[in-house]
């Protein structure tokens, strides 16, 4: 990693010049809009595949959440009331909420569910569904556009973004 | 040289992330101790071993397909309930490997071994996604502010 000051060669990462000093902090980052770095960054959540949620009422008993997801192979249900996101149940919660505790079946699902879950709009860049996963270790990841919902990205269709542009690059 | 992320993924060597290993039970273990090891550690999955073998994996799928709600005894030991001989992954493999592997199979957690196919840990999505995520710091310095989404609770997704 050359120093942009005096040009001497400084080891990957320092961020500080060993002969001059300078500031070298970032300067072995990759360069702005190189390859799927660039796509993280520019695409938008909206053009990714995005999979219709599978909704439910506040009212709708866990039994009955647990068996449509079940049924559709996903991770999660989003809680909707006038068609607007009110809580989230996945898959996790079913684990500490619901068979940990041994909870009647018949509870209403927004007991159980996450209230005021974390989501995404559709001019989001896919980088802050990677922070949002990896962070915060979510895995669902509800896309609301004006208050209305639009979909959910999950992290295979996450990993999936990713690996494409891997293949892209290749 | 800086390198873009796609060259990054395809250099690194799975055991150079943080490979996790402390997902490791035995196939007598009890299915309530395998929700405890789940949440309490906050695990997606574990990887049953026998002599070092990884024989099965559970995960927090199979809780939803095979367990919840259908009175399953918690007594009942995890071998009679994983799913058995997962795909495994060499440990010194690449990273984007791992990252195909589980896109093509649908997996969130791959179980590791070494050369002499011993249990070396496991490798997950969110290990690989952070892994990305810190090659964007900048992008964490520019999140937007979204206070009204604090979580009451710290679940979910």
């Amino acid at each position: 990693m050359r120093c942009p000051n005096c040009g001497t060669d400084n080891i990957q990462g320092s961020d500080l010049c060993e002969r001059c000093g300078s500031d070298l902090a970032g300067l072995d980052l990759p360069a702005a809009g190189a390859g799927f770095r660039g796509k993280l960054l520019s695409a938008r959540v909206g053009d990714l595949e995005l999979t219709p949620p599978l909704a439910v009422g506040p009212e709708t008993p866990v039994a009955d959440c647990i068996a449509k997801m079940r049924e559709a192979h996903h991770g999660c249900v989003l809680v909707l009331e006038d068609s607007r996101l009110r809580g989230i149940f996945t898959e996790r919660d079913v684990l500490t909420r619901v068979v940990r505790p041994r909870l009647d079946p018949a509870t209403p699902v927004a007991k159980v569910m996450t209230p005021k879950p974390y989501t995404l709009e559709p001019g989001d860049p896919p980088v802050f569904a990677v922070h949002m996963c990896a962070v915060r270790g979510l895995r669902h990841l509800p896309v609301v556009d004006d208050g209305k919902v639009v979909g959910f990205l999950s992290v295979r269709h996450l990993l999936r973004f990713v690996l494409e542009e891997v293949i892209a690059g290749s | 040289m800086s390198r873009s992320v796609e060259e990054i993924l395809r250099t690194v060597r799975i055991d150079d992330l943080g490979r996790q290993h402390d997902h490791r039970v035995s196939p007598d273990t009890p299915l309530g101790e395998v929700y405890r090891v789940l949440d309490e550690k906050r695990h997606g999955a574990v990887m049953v071993c026998e002599d070092d073998r990884v024989v099965g994996i559970f995960t927090q799928r199979d809780i939803l397909n095979r367990t919840a709600g259908k009175e399953v005894d918690v007594a009942t030991p995890i071998g009679e309930l994983m799913t058995r001989e997962p795909v495994t992954l060499p440990a010194d493999r690449r990273v984007a490997e791992a990252l195909e592997v589980m896109v093509e199979g649908g997996y969130r957690h791959v179980p590791l071994i070494d050369a002499k196919g011993r249990e070396a840990g496991l490798i997950s999505s969110r290990v690989i996604l952070r892994f990305i995520a810190d090659h964007y710091p900048e992008t964490v310095l520019n999140l937007p502010p979204r206070l009204h989404q604090q979580l009451a609770r710290p679940e979910g997704g």
